[in-house]
């Protein structure tokens, strides 16, 4: 295998992935968790702007990013959203806080 | 009018603003209201019944469309439509979530009318409802991958906010966060199926990858993106051990919402599931057998798990994971035979689920409203709670018996006629693995009803419950989507062709989606 940028590129979005699950769970913060979910989102992003330009489609590639970049947006306001109302009942952003619902 | 289905999609889509804003502005002094939040006193929104009433107009009107969209399927076949690089296709498979979602949400409106009355934010409820409608029926449409993610996030995020509609208890909080987090995970995984797929064929349209991936073979970049497709979607669809959001889900949210998302919204992600996964089949043979896996995880674990529950919806959301196992069967044995037999069985149990399920939801609902939410109360409802309910709630609880025998899958009733339809499919393959799964499914039928007859039985044969002597009657308005959707659950078994016009095109999609390369 040879060292080309794409390949920078692909290690780049393996290590976005890592760090995005990882993240999603050690993580016991709401914020943090959806700091990892937007992470997550970030790897998915570029990796349509490399596959893009591994066809040879950039131009498409970075149209279906700018669309990701819109649906992760609203995905990360519901979530913050969810996590001022949670702060506001719970009184706490730990997520053990959430776990009542079992079974 | 060419092309209905387009008004059918864009109508809801365009109504939904409205729906809110219409519903958000106050037309005379009383319809304010104070309510006391956080210890301090404020306006609250506008108690106006404009968004119910609009709500219900927007799906009249949509059903216009939709008979429109159908007499034109049934006369021409598919149709596609094309806006740049975005195409949209009505085949036989979108004209059956399109019926199944239309169908359902229209009961749930009219349902919602009095069981929502009470709390605030009604506007935001239906404008959400008529979104997701419109938003599910733009899934089953949608011709490329990309397209296919957009509206299924689009849906994902109409549901996460109507699962946490109450967002003033803290159970429904937990729900929706669970909900989210598990659901975004899962959609950043098909998008990277995705940019596989696109990385390695060069198209997102269905049919391009179809031929493309029979010309590689065994790629490992399509084994891959179909792997993630499945886990991606799989969480939506909610396939065992990918299930955990579900219960919580199922169980917090508004007792409509819960029908939709029990209903249509599961399935919707089983239909993205499908079409994905069927762009991808001829890379590989083994797909079928991963969804007899899936399928017999889901069924197992699905009535295990119902065994052991108190609470009546959480109860119906682990049988809800069973039937999603016996729909994958069915995919399976089509899928594996090349045979429409069981895809056509596997969605003619998606509508008669859609039905079934839709009812006992609506049923048990009705039952939580007269007894807990008229009081004022936001218990869950118990099992224990149901004792007796015949007697003072004769309506309900026959629609809930229907409704759980039903999809028990007793004789008369929709759910054995759809079950039995995959199981003769199963058996036609002649293969002893299958039939083997086919006899495992009909053994887990039985032993759904372990915990059908004693809801039946406690309903109908004990002394009434504290809760159910203290209980409010039930609103008319309730008794209607109850009386209809229990009179053709009835005449869906007795006549069970009654819905073949839909569910054979949809097979015969199906089929010619994945049986492409052999």
């Amino acid at each position: 295998m040879t060292w080309t940028p794409l390949t920078l590129v692909l290690i780049g979005v393996i290590c976005l992935l890592g760090v995005g699950f990882y993240g999603l769970l050690i993580s016991r913060n709401l914020i943090k968790i959806i700091v990892a979910l937007q992470i997550l989102g970030k790897a998915a992003l570029i990796a349509f702007v490399m596959a893009g330009n591994v066809n040879g489609q950039t131009g498409q590639g970075q149209a279906l990013a700018m669309t990701i970049i819109v649906a992760d947006t609203i995905v990360a306001v519901v979530g913050l959203a969810l996590a001022v109302q949670v702060r506001r009942r719970f009184g706490t952003m730990d997520i053990k806080a959430l776990s009542n619902l079992k079974g | 009018m060419n092309n209905a289905f387009l008004w059918l999609i864009a109508l809801p889509l365009l109504a939904s603003p409205f729906v809110y804003i219409l519903g958000r502005i106050p037309f005379s002094r009383a319809a304010f209201r104070t309510v006391r939040l956080d210890g301090h006193l404020v306006l609250e929104n506008p108690r106006s019944r404009i968004p119910a009433f609009l709500a219900l107009a927007v799906m009249l009107i949509m059903w216009v469309f939709f008979a429109m969209t159908a007499s034109q399927f049934l006369a021409n076949g598919a149709q596609s439509w094309t806006f740049g690089s975005v195409s949209l296709r009505l085949d036989g498979l979108s004209l059956l979530l399109a019926a199944v979602a239309l169908g359902l949400g229209t009961l749930v409106v009219i349902f919602s009318g009095p069981y929502m009355a009470d709390d605030a934010g009604e506007e935001k409820y239906y404008a959400l409802l008529v979104l997701m409608v419109g938003v599910m029926i733009g899934l089953g449409c949608a011709y490329d991958l990309f397209n296919l993610w957009v509206w299924f996030e689009a849906m994902a995020v109409s549901s996460y906010l109507l699962v946490a509609f109450y967002h003033e208890q803290p159970a429904a909080l937990e729900s929706g966060v669970k909900y989210l987090v598990q659901s975004a995970a899962g959609s950043v995984l098909v998008l990277l199926g995705i940019a596989l797929v696109f990385a390695q064929t060069g198209t997102l349209a269905l049919d391009q990858i179809q031929s493309a991936a029979r010309a590689t073979v065994n790629a490992p970049a399509l084994l891959a993106a179909g792997a993630l497709f499945l886990i991606g979607y799989g969480v939506k669809a909610a396939l065992v051990p990918l299930h955990t959001w579900l219960p919580d889900a199922h169980s917090q949210a508004p007792s409509g919402i819960s029908a939709m998302l029990s209903g249509v919204v599961i399935e919707a992600g089983l239909v993205a599931l499908l079409r994905s996964l069927g762009s991808l089949s001829a890379v590989t043979p083994s797909w079928s057998t991963l969804l007899f896996i899936f399928g017999a995880l889901n069924m197992l674990l699905g009535n295990l798990l119902a065994l052991r529950q108190t609470q009546v919806k959480r109860m119906l959301a682990f049988s809800s994971l069973s039937h999603i196992g016996y729909m994958l069967l069915g995919l399976g044995i089509a899928v594996y035979s090349g045979q429409p037999g069981g895809a056509e069985g596997s969605f003619f149990h998606l509508i008669n689920h859609a039905l079934m399920k839709g009812l006992a939801f609506l049923a048990a609902g009705a039952l939580l409203y007269c007894l807990f939410i008229a009081t004022g109360s936001h218990n869950a409802l118990l099992i224990s709670d149901l004792a007796g309910a015949a007697r003072r709630y004769p309506l309900p609880a026959l629609a809930l018996s229907i409704a759980v025998l039903g999809l028990g899958g007793l004789p008369p009733l929709a759910g054995f006629m759809s079950k039995w339809q995959i199981f003769v499919a199963g058996f036609q393959t002649h293969d002893l693995v299958v039939m083997g799964l086919v006899i495992f499914a009909a053994l887990n039928s039985v032993l759904s009803l372990g915990y059908y007859a004693p809801l039946v039985n406690m309903m109908y044969r004990q002394k009434p419950s504290t809760a159910v002597q203290s209980g409010k009657p039930l609103p008319w308005i309730m008794g209607i989507p109850l009386v209809l959707l229990s009179l053709a659950i009835v005449a869906i078994g007795i006549w069970p062709t009654l819905v073949q016009w839909l569910s054979a095109p949809a097979g015969a999609a199906l089929v010619s989606m994945t049986a492409f390369g052999r």
